[in-house]
């Protein structure tokens, strides 16, 4: 997967990437620095994700950061990044991450359907 | 002020029985439905619920992940359990998770308007108080050393807030969703509140660390810097030297984010409406949390795109300004000029 979010994470003033599922699992992170607490240390990413119910793409503007929301097959994508960040090109990054992103949530559905023999 | 009991069933007969069984209390509690535990969580976000029925077997979310969720973000609110499956383990289980009551289907509805009666006015059994400064009546519980759970009202925006107190310690507060020092700040910013007292604390864990002085002098700092969206605080100086309140206050700063993008973008801003809503706040609240976990300072504006026909803008401050646009606007402009 990070190989998926390799432009997005090469972009100038992008800080991170995370994708959670819808129900709040964190399923993969990536950021430019170290975190001083990891994400999964907090539990209210359920609600968080739950608030977001309905939002297919959000735009959070605080004081110092940017966070880009896209919805996905797999759940939301957040995108952290800092105030000057080209935001139409990360947008038609996200853009080009979706397909496959959907096709690995399709995927990982065939999986389940036909399990190994044991 | 009438109490909202919410109802949580999988059963729609069961649910539409109920809420017509005890429409007749309608003048003691009025009744909000919801078919599973997800759809319960989404309801206390948006509104004040006193008390939550549950049945416990449903889909998604079942009563006793609702009951954890409850206890863990909203210990205020009491929970009464219903169940058609009950064990006396699964009775145990209820009681031990924090349920105050346990009824097995098939019960009769006067029954259960009984219990949410008895347990409703457990919320004033310390009495209750009509219009006092919250920041001085709380000075006396910490004297008193009083352990209780305050709900209050506050009379000019009809919000509703709960404290927590044990042995005069400050332990919590909550504010929706919200909880510890946020929330404490937000009600000790209110002037005039209506406050009832409950005198058990459920809440165990020390949210909030400062003193209530402390507490109190931040809220005030805090509401003296937040009267109006934050990225107009500084364009509106005027503004709020007129010491404009009220509905004149809301048309100011409407008409102000009019004519910013007015000036700045003409027609094609596609701006269609401007409002206060507060039914935004528990998106904020989450929102803000995220914020602050990343410490990226203060929240200035949120573009949501529903895929509907209009996009939302929101400016949150002490009244959230909603602002509803055509999806072909100039986003980015609009955001750049609203948050700079």
């Amino acid at each position: 997967m990070k190989k998926l979010f390799k432009d997005i994470l090469s972009l100038e003033d992008v800080k991170g990437v995370m994708l959670f599922s819808f129900n709040g699992e964190l399923l993969f992170k990536e950021f430019s620095s170290p975190l001083s607490e990891e994400p999964e240390a907090r539990d209210w990413w359920p609600l968080l994700m739950h608030s977001l119910d309905g939002v297919s793409e959000a735009d959070l503007v605080f004081e110092k950061a940017k966070f880009y929301v896209r919805k996905t097959d797999l759940g939301y994508l957040i995108v952290m990044t800092g105030s000057f960040v080209p935001s139409a090109m990360m947008r038609l990054n996200c853009d080009m991450v979706l397909p496959a992103l959907n096709e690995s949530s399709v995927s990982k559905g065939r999986k389940g359907l036909f399990k190994k023999r044991s | 002020m009438t109490k909202n009991v919410l109802i949580v069933d999988d059963d729609q007969e069961m649910l539409l029985s109920l809420k017509e069984g005890l429409e007749k209390y309608d003048g003691t509690f009025s009744v909000l439905m919801a078919a599973d535990g997800l759809i319960a969580i989404d309801k206390l976000r948006k509104h004040d619920i006193s008390l939550v029925v549950t049945d416990l077997r449903m889909p998604r979310m079942d009563g006793f992940g609702l009951l954890a969720q409850i206890i863990e973000h909203y210990p205020d609110i009491p929970v009464i359990i219903i169940t058609g499956y009950s064990t006396p383990e699964m009775e145990c289980l209820a009681q031990d998770g924090g349920a105050v009551e346990y009824l097995e289907k098939p019960f009769m509805i006067d029954n259960l308007a009984q219990k949410i009666v008895a347990t409703l006015r457990k919320e004033s059994e310390g009495g209750t108080l009509q219009s006092v400064s919250s920041g001085m009546f709380l000075q006396l519980i910490e004297m008193e050393q009083k352990t209780c759970t305050i709900r209050l009202a506050d009379k000019s925006s009809g919000k509703q807030g709960v404290l927590f107190f044990h042995e005069g310690e400050m332990l919590d507060a909550r504010i929706d969703g919200r909880r510890g020092e946020e929330a404490a700040y937000e009600i000790f910013s209110w002037d005039e509140v209506n406050l009832s007292i409950q005198n058990e604390c459920r809440q165990e864990e020390k949210k909030i660390n400062r003193d209530l002085n402390a507490i109190l002098l931040e809220a005030m700092r805090l509401k003296d810097e937040a009267e109006e969206p934050s990225i107009l605080i500084e364009e509106l100086g005027d503004t709020k030297e007129l010491q404009l309140k009220g509905k004149t206050k809301a048309a100011n700063v409407t008409d102000h984010i009019k004519k910013k993008l007015q000036k700045a973008i003409g027609e094609r801003s596609g701006l269609e409406d401007i409002y206060q809503d507060s039914e935004w706040d528990g998106l904020i609240a989450q929102i803000m949390r995220l914020g602050a976990f990343f410490d990226s300072g203060k929240l200035r504006l949120i573009y949501l795109d529903k895929g509907e026909s209009n996009d939302v803008i929101l400016l949150p401050g002490k009244e959230t300004y909603v602002l509803l646009v055509n999806p072909k606007c100039q986003r980015d402009r609009i955001i750049a000029l609203l948050s700079e």
